[in-house]
């Protein structure tokens, strides 16, 4: 017959600081692995597109400008992303990775969520493309 | 006591606002304990506050098809009476503000008001979660009103009156927790009976039934139960320190033993599981009724073969 | 007895049915029986005592071949056993029930009558399962001309009435209720407190995923069926892989095979951690809900060290896995499970000595064995009546033949000894958890994987921490698979808890539901509005639209 087995614990904890962290105040330490937001190099992409083609929750687009020259756009929906990591693993050249610091991606502007990842000037030409006026053809890519 | 100073006691000081702040400061430190005896941080100080205030200006929605009058002046007079039993006991330490003999049973009388018009209310609702918790709150008054009123009863036995106010100032001379160690113990479990607090919350048990016999309440009616219960507790807790823990003195004082009163029930709150009612109704009428009389017992004995 | 000499023994009962026989896979023997032979056969493979059912997978064959097929798979140890029954396409298929021998097969027929529609003769309960009462009726899901557009909500659809004959009380536990963890419905009669009669409905979370797998490549569908639960995840992308690793023939690095092994084991500790909180909860006891969630902090950081994430880890790929530990992972998996071992032991300690928490959960729910056996129970609700039915040790899968688990039974069968049977497969766990990282065996932990897997079927088994998740992958040969059926452990529990909650009081119903570790699994429903005794059926887009008006007109 124990009445309070856990006494100990409470006396414990009343003399003891509370375990919650303090966050937002506070930002916790992510672990080295942690899957945050995606970030891609350009520069090894050679337009394969399979981590287009794994991607469970079609969030992520490889749009190829010139294939010879190496322009690849990088077209990312932080809101589709499931931040699975598969697209990481399916490329063979370690274009891509996911952040460990960056993931407080709350928004409350649906525009920040397509993001583009490339060359300056690649990003500005793919751009360009998709404010042409309606009525002339868009050129096929 | 003039009118005037009468009707100011009763609005302001120490009744009325500042029994119902102090209510919401003793609310805050029961569950500021709670959380920190359950490694969590806990509410900030005006939690309470912000709730009730929050409440009241909510949306009151009455189901259909039930009582009116009842739905809304339950509330009312729960408050009233938990407001009223306050006039005659010795909150934050000060002398009560008014007192006729024999209002010990009448402040009783007055916070059981409280829980059967919970249980009015609950049977009133159209639910069937406010139905069963009317049940159980209303069953588990038969359980601990009995045993409370006995464990209050000996010290006035042994102060030799029925108003609060002598039984308070005989006991600032005379410490009966050491005296009638049962008597504080029952008292001490019966308020926690009284306040619906764990483990003898089955009328609001949140897992099984929803809320009880609050269920079907929102706005403004929720809010003055609340403060109704907060109320009630300010009041039984000051009772049974008054009594057992050397009556009213200093209020500092006071206040500090009427915290300490809400840190054990803290301690017995996070310890124990919820008791079923069934469980709950045996246990008091087994061991609480029991206890209680054999303390009363002792008491009269020893007072006819002393005096 | 070995596999070889359970399937012989199973093809011997099953003779005088038997229209053709098959043996896919060793473990698997395939026999064709004409869907009237049904009910005896079954009846036959029972009074045996040859295994239980496990599932009944429902099949569209396509329109050329114009057959439906039913297969009911029984399991004996690593044995599995299939029942095929073809059916014609057009018309009304039918087959007879086999619930009033097996009790549990009811909730499969429901599935297979609502997803196909075959009508199963003779089930005690036909009405929807997953599906919701507005669906049009001769739509169904599963078969091959589905189109999402032909699932319009019928008009005039009404729920069905709940029986109000006689002076009954009914206390509805959800869809909305804080006891609930995840939508259901549970309408229990009561005569004061005592409960008379006890009624559910599923359905609440179904997402139709088995027919969103078919539209997916085999990659894809990893992370899909890891989102069906968050405390199984990895138990269903085991089973997964596991399964297509089978129909690939490719075979698993041992090194990958061990860390899934680690991963579950500790999939398996935050898992019992978290419902060890939602019983304390369910009972009152606040106090043992916020400590054991606090643990189990411990073991979802050590798992975001380990794969990236607390919940829905997606360390499994089709081949192996995706992260490695280190030296440095070991360390801290050996810190945390110092850690974990105390306060589990703790815990144990406080589930069986605690007398306001025993006076809640000894003598309440108790099952026998033969009823666990009768209900079709799995995993631990199973264990802790005494029946020793565990995947690990009847059919070891990955590296469970390396790193073998000791299986903890109780003879008991109350609540009480549902939570020490949890309790103490945790120390078990943990002490092969200890094992596995200090003897991982060296080597790659992927192989190359086909992006199209060859044409088969295959049956996969794993042990979830509620009970044994049933597989059945089919492939065509293509990206994608042709037909995945999942069968949850969940689902085989609740015929337990609807017999066991009648003669309880009403405070023991949560806990009763809460005790065989629900995982709920199915769909979006509907809201009835009673007014003046005349009720009245809303669809989503109507209640919308309701509140729309109604809130519109205050202004």
């Amino acid at each position: 017959m124990k009445i309070g087995s856990m006494f100990n614990d409470i006396l414990t904890s009343f003399f003891s600081a509370p375990v919650t962290e303090n966050y937002p105040f506070e930002k916790p330490e992510t672990a080295d692995r942690f899957r945050g937001k995606l970030f891609f190099d350009p520069s090894k992409c050679t337009g394969c597109n399979l981590c287009s083609k794994d991607c469970p929750a079609k969030a992520l687009e490889i749009v190829i400008l010139d294939r010879t020259a190496k322009r690849f756009v990088a077209r990312y929906n932080v809101d589709r992303c499931i931040y699975c990591a598969q697209c990481v693993q399916s490329c063979k050249f370690k274009c891509l990775g996911m952040s460990k610091d960056d993931w407080e991606l709350a928004a409350l502007n649906k525009e920040l969520f397509a993001v583009n990842y490339g060359k300056e000037e690649d990003i500005a030409a793919l751009l360009e493309r998709f404010a042409l006026p309606k009525t002339e053809p868009v050129e096929k890519v | 006591m003039t009118p005037i100073t009468a009707l100011l006691s009763i609005m302001f000081f120490p009744a009325g606002i500042t029994l119902i702040l102090s209510g919401m400061l003793y609310e805050w430190a029961d569950r500021k304990l709670v959380a920190r005896f359950q490694n969590r941080i806990g509410p900030r100080w005006y939690q309470p506050l912000a709730d009730t205030l929050k409440l009241l200006t909510k949306e009151e929605i009455k189901p259909h098809g039930i009582n009116s009058l009842l739905f809304y002046g339950l509330p009312i007079v729960a408050l009233t009476g938990a407001l009223t039993a306050a006039l005659y006991s010795p909150i934050l330490g000060l002398r009560p503000v008014s007192s006729f003999p024999g209002d010990l049973i009448v402040t009783l009388y007055l916070l059981s008001l409280l829980t059967m018009c919970m249980g009015l209310a609950g049977w009133n609702g159209s639910s069937r979660f406010s139905l069963i918790g009317a049940t159980r709150s209303l069953t588990q008054l038969f359980a601990y009103e009995a045993p409370f009123l006995l464990a209050l009863l000996g010290p006035a036995i042994v102060a030799g009156t029925w108003v609060i106010k002598d039984i308070s100032a005989y006991a600032e001379t005379h410490w009966m927790i050491f005296t009638q160690p049962v008597g504080f113990f029952i008292a001490l479990i019966g308020l926690m009976g009284k306040l619906e607090l764990p483990p003898f919350d089955a009328p609001e048990a949140e897992t099984e039934i929803v809320a009880g016999a609050l269920t079907e309440y929102s706005g403004r009616g929720l809010a003055l139960f609340h403060i109704g219960k907060s109320v009630e507790l300010v009041v039984a807790v000051s009772l049974v320190t008054a009594f057992y823990l050397g009556g009213i003195g200093n209020p500092l004082l006071f206040l500090f033993k009427t915290l300490v009163m809400v840190l054990l029930m803290a301690m017995l709150q996070s310890m124990l599981t919820r008791l079923r009612i069934d469980q709950t109704v045996g246990m008091w009428w087994r061991f609480g009724a029991l206890l209680a009389l054999f303390q009363i017992l002792i008491l009269v004995l020893l007072k006819g073969w002393l005096a | 007895m070995t596999t070889e000499t359970h399937l012989q023994r199973a093809g011997e009962i099953l003779a005088p049915f038997v229209k053709s026989t098959n043996n896919p896979e060793s473990n698997r023997l395939d026999v064709q029986i004409a869907a009237s032979d049904l009910p005896a056969a079954a009846t036959a493979l029972t009074d045996a005592s040859w295994g239980y059912l496990a599932a009944i997978t429902g099949m569209d064959l396509g329109v050329e071949s114009n057959e439906l097929e039913a297969l009911y798979h029984f399991c004996e140890g690593a044995a599995v056993t299939t029942l095929r029954i073809h059916l014609p396409r057009e018309g009304c298929p039918e087959i007879p029930s086999v619930s009033d021998k097996i009790p549990v097969a009811s909730f499969f027929e429901r599935e297979l009558s609502e997803m196909l529609g075959i009508t199963v003769v003779g089930t005690p309960d036909p009405s929807r399962l997953f599906l919701p009462d507005d669906w049009p009726p001769d739509v169904y899901p599963l078969r091959q001309g589905f189109k999402p557009e032909q699932a319009a909500a019928l008009e005039s659809a009404k729920a069905p009435e709940p029986d109000r004959a006689g002076n009954r009380f009914i206390v509805p536990i959800g869809p909305q209720h804080p006891a609930l963890k995840e939508p259901g419905h549970f309408e229990f009669t009561v005569d004061g407190e005592i409960i008379t009669a006890a009624r559910m409905r599923l359905g609440y979370v179904h997402r139709g995923i088995e027919k969103a797998t078919e539209q997916r490549n085999w990659i894809q569908n990893l992370y899909l069926l890891e989102r069906i639960c968050g405390i199984c995840s990895h138990t269903h992308t085991s089973a997964y892989s596991q399964g297509v690793e089978k129909l690939a023939q490719v075979e698993v690095p041992q090194r990958a095979l061990a860390i899934r092994e680690l991963v579950a084991g500790l999939e398996r500790i935050h898992s019992h951690l978290l419902w060890l909180g939602v019983v304390a909860h369910e009972a009152g006891f606040d106090t043992l809900f916020m400590y054991s969630w606090r643990d189990r902090e411990t073991v979802m950081n050590l798992l975001e060290e380990l794969t990236g994430n607390r919940v829905n880890y997606s360390i499994c790929s089709l081949g192996g896995v995706k992260y490695d530990i280190g030296v440095e992972q070991s360390a801290s998996i050996h810190k945390a499970l110092d850690y974990l071992e105390e306060r589990i032991r703790y815990y144990l300690d406080i589930v069986t000595t605690d007398t306001a928490f025993l006076q809640r959960t000894r003598g309440v729910g108790t099952m026998t064995y033969d009823e666990a056996i009768h209900f079709g129970a799995l995993g631990p609700t199973a264990r802790s009546s005494g029946v020793t039915r565990d995947v690990r040790l009847d059919a070891p899968y990955g590296a469970y033949k390396r790193f073998p688990v000791s299986i903890i039974t109780d003879d008991r069968g109350d609540l009480e000894a549902r939570f020490v049977v949890r309790m103490k497969e945790l120390l078990v766990t943990c002490f092969t958890i200890r094992t596995i990282v200090d003897n991982l065996p060296s080597g790659e932990i992927a192989t190359k994987f086909p992006r199209k897997i060859p044409a088969g079927e295959t049956v996969s088994r794993v042990e979830a921490p509620r009970g044994e998740a049933f597989y059945y992958i089919k492939s065509a040969g293509g990206e994608s698979p042709v037909r995945l059926h999942i069968r949850t452990p969940s689902l085989c529990n609740w015929t337990s808890v609807i017999n066991k909650a009648v003669g309880h009081q009403l405070a023991d119903a949560p806990m009763l539901i809460a005790g065989m570790d629900p995982c709920f699994s199915c769909n979006d429903r509907m809201v009835t509005v009673r007014k003046n005794n005349v009720s009245n059926t809303l669809t989503w887009s109507e209640l919308r639209e309701y509140g729309i008006k109604k809130y519109g007109q205050r202004k």
